[in-house]
């Protein structure tokens, strides 16, 4: 049993600490990030991209570090410490993760040494207007085949940096019915063919989560990812390291909204006295930390059974829900200490607790993941 | 160094042999004397010896009084294996993972050779003399006097809520020797033989039926030899155990059983012709428990691990008691829920479910939050020793 970061995951946690520092300056920037229609800077995104980052997993044969998932879970902790926008979640997360889990030689010959060097974005397309209660296999959206082509027709929600993203990872029903694990394939769509339509969606923290409408679109039979009809559990595997990364963002969310939380309550002097003397202010803190300790522990152990190719749907489940309530409990306490001046437009802890929410509905929510954990059970 | 959550080849073999034995050997009446605190009788006694005799005590304290010498994991696998199986802690449990530490880091090497064996073996138990009428949270306003007389302590004075002094051999008693300095400068502690003229021993029934005591001093003397390390050290001592106190007494797995009860529950139990397993309220309640048992479990075995690797300790063991005993609470409302009207059926009652379990630990867990410190001191040390917040 070992509870401690790699020499080079310090390496890799301090390299992005001060890369994200300098990047993401102030909150004035975050907002015009919230605002900007593609979220991130093409600066941002070459920075990353020099630093190896999104290529992180992936095997030096393809050009990049070949590091493992417990790798990349660092440098996502240290993303959500920085709340950094952008689309690296889904290209390297949602779509890198897909290709290397799916892909054929020749799918990943030409799309893992692009997305490495920065040069491709990706996104997967799961959910849908008939999700109205998360499920990844609740698939509508049809792909008919029609010569050596298929032809795609649906509309996807919530699908991540879809605006930006060069190929659209698509899943779409080719036999059975909405909910079959079985019966879904993935194709590569790319965002520039005739008929995908995409729509940005406002939401509460600003990120880019698009609709995407797929009218009529032709995809090629070599566009598949992995097997006709087979995809479910390909879907399931990369859900379970999204939400772990997701954890991972959350865990480093989460440190960042305590460390200003208690520096604030040690300096904000109130009836004389700085206010962090008061139990009551101590005891939110206590919160806090208890919350985050647990986050801590619980992502990494999920990290590290699916590193390790040990049975992991049970922990990862666990994580989803006890670092989503975490974070979300987290921000309401900074909230609650900050008092006026973090409701504020310009104070960082609405950058925090709009993205914790975000965050906690990503992959599914507490109440999904306490479903999937009373399966395991047994029940 | 990386992240690791599997234990060695060796310690899984331990963790094996422990519950090979314990599936064998531990009967319900000696887990319930374990769980419900009634005290260290003489199947406890027994099964004490067999523990020992089957080479499972002692593989982590030192090799000159009989252990292995190897590292705390063991015990806490001794422990944990226990814990699974409604068994709760090792028979002599204070003696084992708490004084007997104590003994070890301070004591004299005379007390060192007249204890520390005898722990191992399960052949004794101490009774911890801490809390008073006056001194509950605030522990160092200790009244209890501890007076110098020739090759003797004299002692007065009155302890409360000294859950073994009914069966312990012995008392592990904090005095106040000086009342000249602050409070916490001058306390001593003292190994005081329980049957010594002078103590008197009177019950105190808790709401779960557990039996703790009060225990009234009157010019009782021990010899100055039962004095613990150094003169008005003992409350220093007090709290340098403190964390690995909580390693060795907070056990998750103990609520496994709880889960794994509440699981059978609701496949075999239907309404209306349908098993309460399909019921989506009950699969969320029962869902969350687990979360919180995994929880529970990550955060123990971080301080542990900790404890085992020689880091310094600030705040963590004080996150798990905090959470662990304030889990405790949500399981057993959560488990309540479950069974609905039912669950108020105490055990040997028509129609109780579960053999009363439920409703007996919803009577225990009002405890849980306040014994061994309550949760609000536990946030305060906390926030101040963990996040480094002022004192007041």
């Amino acid at each position: 049993m070992d509870f401690t970061y790699t020499e080079e995951q310090k390496m890799i946690k301090e390299a992005a600490r001060g890369f994200l520092e300098k990047a993401c300056p102030n909150v004035e920037w975050y907002l015009d990030m919230d605002q900007d229609e593609k979220g991130f800077t093409p600066e941002l995104w070459k920075g990353m991209a020099e630093l190896g980052w999104m290529g992180i997993m992936i095997p030096e044969e393809y050009g990049g570090i070949g590091g493992s998932f417990l790798d990349l879970v660092v440098l996502l902790e240290e993303m959500g410490y920085a709340a950094v926008p952008g689309p690296f979640f889904s290209t390297v997360v949602l779509g890198g993760l897909t290709v290397l889990e799916a892909g054929s030689d020749a799918q990943k010959d030409d799309l893992l040494p692009k997305i490495a060097e920065g040069k491709c974005l990706l996104t997967l397309a799961l959910t849908e207007p008939g999700t109205t209660c998360y499920n990844p296999f609740f698939i509508e959206t049809t792909a008919k085949v029609d010569g050596d082509n298929y032809i795609i027709n649906g509309v996807k929600l919530f699908v991540p940096d879809a605006n930006v993203s060069d190929v659209i990872i698509t899943a779409a029903r080719t036999s059975g019915v909405a909910g079959d694990e079985d019966g879904i394939t993935l194709f590569l769509v790319d965002s520039k063919t005739p008929g995908v339509k995409t729509t940005l969606l406002k939401t509460t923290a600003g990120d880019k989560l698009c609709e995407v409408v797929f009218d009529g679109v032709t995809v090629a039979k070599d566009e598949i990812l992995g097997s006709l009809n087979g995809t479910g559990a390909v879907i399931a595997r990369v859900l379970q390291y999204a939400a772990v990364g997701k954890c991972a963002e959350m865990l480093g969310g989460s440190q960042k909204v305590m460390e200003i939380t208690v520096a604030y309550a040690k300096e904000r002097v109130q009836f004389g006295k700085p206010i962090g003397v008061y139990q009551a202010v101590q005891h939110h803190c206590a919160n806090q930390k208890i919350a985050i300790e647990g986050s801590i522990y619980i992502t990494y152990k999920a990290a590290w059974l699916l590193s390790t190719g040990l049975p992991a749907i049970r922990i990862v489940a666990s994580a989803k829900v006890w670092v989503g309530e975490a974070y979300k409990k987290v921000a309401a306490i900074g909230h609650q200490i900050f008092g006026g001046t973090g409701y504020i437009v310009e104070h960082p802890m609405p950058i925090y607790s709009r993205r914790a929410k975000a965050a906690e509905y990503a992959f599914g929510n507490a109440n999904y993941h306490r479903q999937l954990i009373a399966s395991e059970l047994g029940l | 160094m990386a992240w690791d959550f599997g234990i060695s080849k060796e310690a899984e073999a331990y963790r094996q042999k422990v519950g090979d034995f314990l599936d064998k050997e531990l009967t319900e009446e000696i887990a319930r004397e374990n769980w419900e605190d009634l005290g260290l009788d003489v199947a406890g006694r027994a099964f004490a010896k067999k523990l020992f005799e089957a080479g499972l005590m002692g593989w982590s304290w030192p090799v000159e009084y009989g252990g292995k010498g190897l590292p705390p994991i063991y015990d806490f696998i001794l422990i944990d294996e226990l814990g699974k199986r409604w068994g709760a802690h090792v028979p002599n449990d204070v003696a084992y993972t708490m004084v007997g530490h104590t003994i070890l880091r301070r004591g004299s090497a005379e007390m060192k050779n007249e204890y520390i064996p005898k722990i191992i073996r399960g052949e004794i138990e101490f009774g911890l003399g801490y809390t008073e009428p006056e001194a509950g949270s605030d522990l160092a306003n200790m009244k209890m006097t501890a007076v110098e007389d020739g090759d003797y302590y004299v002692i007065n004075g009155q302890k409360t809520f000294n859950t073994e002094s009914h069966y312990a051999e012995y008392h592990w008693l904090a005095a106040k020797t000086d009342n000249s300095v602050v409070p916490y400068k001058g306390i001593s502690l003292f190994i005081v033989d329980q049957r010594s003229s002078g103590i008197t021993i009177r019950p105190m029934t808790t709401m779960s039926g557990e039996r703790t005591n009060e225990v009234f001093y009157d010019e009782v003397k021990v010899p100055k030899n039962r004095l613990v390390g150094e003169k008005n050290k003992g409350f220093y001592y007090m709290m340098e155990a403190l964390g690995s106190e909580r390693n060795y007494v907070l056990v998750p797995s103990r609520y496994l059983p709880y889960l794994n009860m509440i699981v059978d529950y609701a496949k075999n139990t239907t309404f209306n012709g349908v098993p309460l397993s399909e019921n989506p309220l009950v699969r969320d309640k029962i869902a969350q428990i687990a979360v919180e048992i995994d929880m529970s479990t990550l955060l123990a075995d971080h301080a542990r691990w900790m404890e085992w690797n020689h880091l310094p300790m600030t705040c963590e063991p004080e996150i798990t008691k905090v959470f662990v005993s304030e889990m405790e609470q949500r399981m057993v409302d959560s488990a309540m829920q479950i069974l609905d009207q039912f669950c108020q059926l105490k055990e040997g009652s028509k129609w109780a479910p579960l053999n009363g379990r439920i409703e007996w630990e919803f009577l225990h867990s009002f405890m849980t939050t306040i014994g061994a410190g309550t949760s609000e001191v536990g946030r305060t040390v906390i926030a101040q020793r963990g996040l480094g917040l002022p004192r007041g």
